[in-house]
């Protein structure tokens, strides 16, 4: 298999084995601020005397052919790509014509001659990648605009041999450079493709038929080939591989076609790429947590440390009804997870003490000074009209004199006690019912719903900006997500999203049975695959519907009356493995804005770009440590890309990732 | 397609939380009455048509939370309405205090033609009773608004309190549409007069659907 796109018009005889256009140059010892920044493409190159190098070319070294590409959005946005077809010989028209200052110009290229690199690494979520030639310091960054680096490590790695850090996933040493070229034939599978990071390479080669139709569809190809003259050997028998890139490109081929318009002429075809969202993968739902995995999770002490990898499980399935009451506690911070058993018997005795002397304040007070007290006397009113009319139709709360609804109204004022200011709103004893529901305990239920109220306190806020904010970004994702949707709304005089209103106050608690609400609930703290994802659920519910909204042209009130009606007809699990779907669309979305990445919490373009710098120090294992918590910090995004299988005393605990359902797409 | 109506009256119920609102429209609507009731979240309505003097009438009646803090949603949604019951418990002093409080809340989101009404609701619990029937009649005077007590649960007064304010919205609307348009026919003429007035948006009779 070649890989090589040969650029005969560069002057020295070189050959680009490899090229990835859309990269920045984020930082670079020794370099004038003024190259900072600039967008070009990052390379392998194979020299006259056959080494290699990494070479990063600013795009201003390039001439765009101004027939086939508007100039400026090809400089402001890399997403659409050209190819030249002349004379049945690939080539790139990015990296073909040369300007005439190319000579003080060329004194801008980075190189990094293979034989030097010590040491690599691929952070933020496939976004940056870093070399070092030193040991100590990251001397080059770039941005990767595709988010796709793990393309290009791919390649390289057919260039040298690398082993993995033991602390740090992420970063790669050289362990022997320039290995022959005997490599290139590995097969797809060798590529490592299925089996390390496999999830976003799948991912991104979907995404990237979008950006780069033939480009990728004819990596894709040559990889199938190299499957199929070498069978299966090196996949270990896990997957049937070439089944599976072949429905993979099958696929995504008729996504492409859809998704994109060829214009041809005699020379060239150029294929401009409509800002629409990559299919959307459809996502099982796994099995729930169960109490064998839970209890194997725990060590001696009962700490349970894998914090990401029990909510990963969790966001997955959700978690077994009969383990739900010990698991609730630590998704909703009332046990930390890293507590001991013998610490959370204390903690939960200081817990209970806490608890009552603030039922205390209230139960001692006289009714003279109640009457004497009206913001309390109001927040009680509030408390007991609603308490007499929350989910009296549940057995649980059913019938009069129930000594349920008594705990209920004890805990909600005396959370009122806890936070004052706060008081009682309208909303809450629907999120504390099915916490004391399936509880049963008072004191339990209450720092529960202490922690679930810490989740979503902004919606109570007095002026209401929390959910005035929320519907917003509501829009904003569902603009991105169903444009048409987004757009029928807006003429329906109901871009407000108001109607959405009841299913954000109190988390979809009215849309859904109890035994459906605990399902959901419980995914959604676990704060994955992104922040917000509350909002994706009412993007997947309302993106649904859509059809009907749109085709029988309901208006104002219709909307809101068929939303409304949706309770109790939603299918959870449906709507979950949706939302999921729709989540991998948008964050692979060539057109993602900053705009949509602030909502669900993921680094922004600007952001990425100012405050990642390269002088970093790499491969020591502390300055690695750091490096991944630093990562981490960027967002949960990260995080789930990195866990695949996690093992804990002996037991395998494989997570179904982006791998599988990408597959399954 | 034909409308099964000659007249929609979008019709708006605000009160206190708790005083009844709800119970209300499930009694108007549905004929029913229970006793434990969810709280209203947001916003919802609905719809029964009446027959006014030959005529009928769509009436869209739409609830809302009476939690103050959600007043800032809920407003959004008296835009366009025709008619509105104010509603107070009278077995709570304070929600009939608050009635004052909706009456300029009224005044700042609603057009300023809105038919209005107070409720004096839950008139069946005697006992518990905090604010006389003379208080309401005396605080419906005092504002020139029509009052009466009812209660949901006993299915009293509940259906005339409704008949009452469509009946007073279409007076209202045939008065200003003889006004607007002196030389129409007196009667039977209702068709072409609904067409003569889609042509006057800024009329305030634009927001009611004519046949």
């Amino acid at each position: 298999m070649s890989r090589s796109s040969s650029v005969e018009d560069l002057p020295e005889q070189c050959k680009d084995l490899f090229t990835q256009d859309g990269v920045l140059l984020k930082a670079c010892l020794g370099r004038p601020v003024t190259d900072l920044n600039s967008i070009g493409m990052l390379c392998i190159v194979q020299n006259q005397d056959n080494s290699k190098t990494i070479e990063w070319r600013p795009n201003d070294l390039i001439t765009i052919d101004s027939d086939t590409q508007d100039q400026e959005w090809a400089v402001v946005n890399t997403i659409g790509i050209t190819m030249s077809f002349a004379k049945g010989r690939r080539q790139r028209t990015l990296s073909g014509n040369i300007t005439s200052d190319y000579a003080t110009a060329r004194a801008r290229i980075i190189k990094i001659p293979i034989e030097e690199l010590k040491t690599f690494r691929v952070t933020r979520n496939n976004q940056q990648m870093q070399f070092s030639t030193k040991p100590g310091v990251w001397q080059t960054t770039f941005y990767f605009q595709h988010g796709n680096a793990e393309i290009f490590v791919a390649y390289l790695k057919n260039h040298v041999k690398t082993a993995k850090t033991r602390h740090d996933r992420n970063t790669y040493v050289v362990v022997e450079p320039n290995i022959e070229s005997q490599v290139l034939n590995k097969s797809f599978a060798e590529l490592d493709i299925f089996t390390e990071n496999t999830t976003d390479v799948v991912w991104n080669l979907v995404s990237n038929f979008k950006q780069r139709p033939y480009e990728t569809t004819m990596e894709a190809f040559s990889k199938l080939t190299d499957i199929v003259y070498y069978g299966n050997e090196g996949v270990n028998g896990k997957r049937d591989v070439s089944e599976e890139v072949v429905d993979l490109l099958t696929k995504s081929m008729n996504a492409m076609e859809e998704a994109t318009t060829v214009t041809k002429s005699d020379e060239y075809e150029v294929i401009s790429v409509k800002p629409t969202l990559p299919p959307r993968p459809s996502i099982p739902r796994g099995t729930p947590l169960s109490p064998e995995k839970w209890w194997a999770l725990q060590d001696t002490e009962g700490r349970i440390t894998e914090v990401e990898g029990v909510k990963q499980l969790i966001f997955r399935g959700g978690v077994a009804h009969s383990i739900r009451q010990c698991v609730w506690k630590y998704l909703l911070d009332y046990h930390p997870w890293h507590m001991s058993n013998a610490e959370l018997k204390a903690l939960t005795k200081k817990k209970t003490e806490e608890y009552f002397s603030m039922k205390l304040q209230w139960r001692s007070m006289t009714e003279g000074q109640e009457a004497r007290f009206s913001e309390y006397r109001d927040r009680k009113s509030l408390v007991e009209k609603d308490v007499n009319r929350t989910d009296r139709t549940h057995p649980f709360f059913a019938g009069d004199n129930n000594p349920n609804l008594v705990i209920l109204q004890d805990i909600l004022l005396t959370y009122v006690m806890y936070n004052f200011d706060l008081g009682y709103v309208q909303g809450m004893s629907d999120i504390l019912a099915p916490l004391l529901l399936l509880l049963g305990n008072e004191v339990d239920s209450f720092w529960c719903f202490v922690g679930f109220m810490d989740k979503i306190a902004s919606n109570f806020d007095m002026d209401q900006a929390g959910m005035k904010h929320q519907l917003l970004q509501l829009q904003q994702l569902l603009t991105f997500a169903s444009p048409e949707l987004a757009n029928h709304l807006a003429q329906k005089d109901s871009g407000n999203m108001y109607f959405c209103f009841r299913w954000l106050l109190v988390w979809f608690k009215r849309e859904f049975s109890h035994r459906d609400i605990m399902r959901l609930w419980e995914v959604l703290w676990t704060s994955l695959p992104c922040a917000n994802f509350h909002l994706l659920i009412c993007v997947a519910i309302l993106d649904a519907e859509k059809d009907i909204l749109i085709s029988k042209d309901y208006g104002f009130t219709e909307i809101l009356k068929h939303v409304n009606d949706l309770s109790m007809c939603l299918d959870v699990d449906k709507i979950l493995s949706t939302a999921e779907g729709i989540y991998h669309q948008v964050v692979s979305a060539p057109h993602l804005t900053d705009q949509i990445r602030i909502i669900l919490g993921l680094p922004t373009m600007s952001n990425s770009t100012s405050t990642h710098s390269g002088s970093d120090a790499p491969t020591t294992s502390k300055s690695e440590t750091n490096g991944t918590k630093e990562d981490q910090g960027t967002g949960m995004f990260g995080q789930e890309m990195d866990e695949d299988t996690l093992e804990y005393n002996g037991l395998q605990i494989c997570i179904v990732t982006k791998t599988v359902w990408a597959l399954l797409a | 397609m034909a409308k099964t109506y000659d007249y929609l009256f979008k019709l708006l119920l605000i009160g206190d939380s708790g005083v009844g609102k709800t119970s209300i429209l499930f009694r108007f609507s549905e004929d029913a009455f229970n006793i434990s009731f969810i709280s209203t979240i947001g916003i919802d309505f609905k719809i029964r048509t009446i027959d006014l003097d030959g005529k009928k009438v769509k009436l869209q009646i739409w609830d809302t939370a009476g939690q103050e803090r959600f007043r800032t949603i809920t407003t959004a949604y008296y835009r366009g309405s025709m008619g509105i019951m104010l509603v107070y418990d009278v077995t709570n002093e304070k929600s009939f205090e608050n009635i004052k409080n909706w009456i300029r809340n009224i005044e700042e989101n609603a057009s300023a033609d809105v038919e209005k009404m107070i409720l004096g609701n839950k008139c069946d619990l005697e006992a518990k009773r905090q604010v006389s029937k003379e208080r309401g009649e005396q605080l419906a005077v005092e504002y020139q608004i029509k009052f009466i007590e009812t209660s949901a649960k006993d299915s009293l007064n509940v259906e005339s309190a409704f008949y009452t304010l469509a009946r007073d919205i279409k007076a209202k609307m045939e008065k200003k549409q003889e006004a607007s348009n002196p030389a129409g026919a007196r009667s039977g003429a209702h068709q072409i007069r609904a067409n003569e007035q889609q042509r006057k948006p800024t009329s305030w009779l634009s927001r009611c659907s004519l046949l």
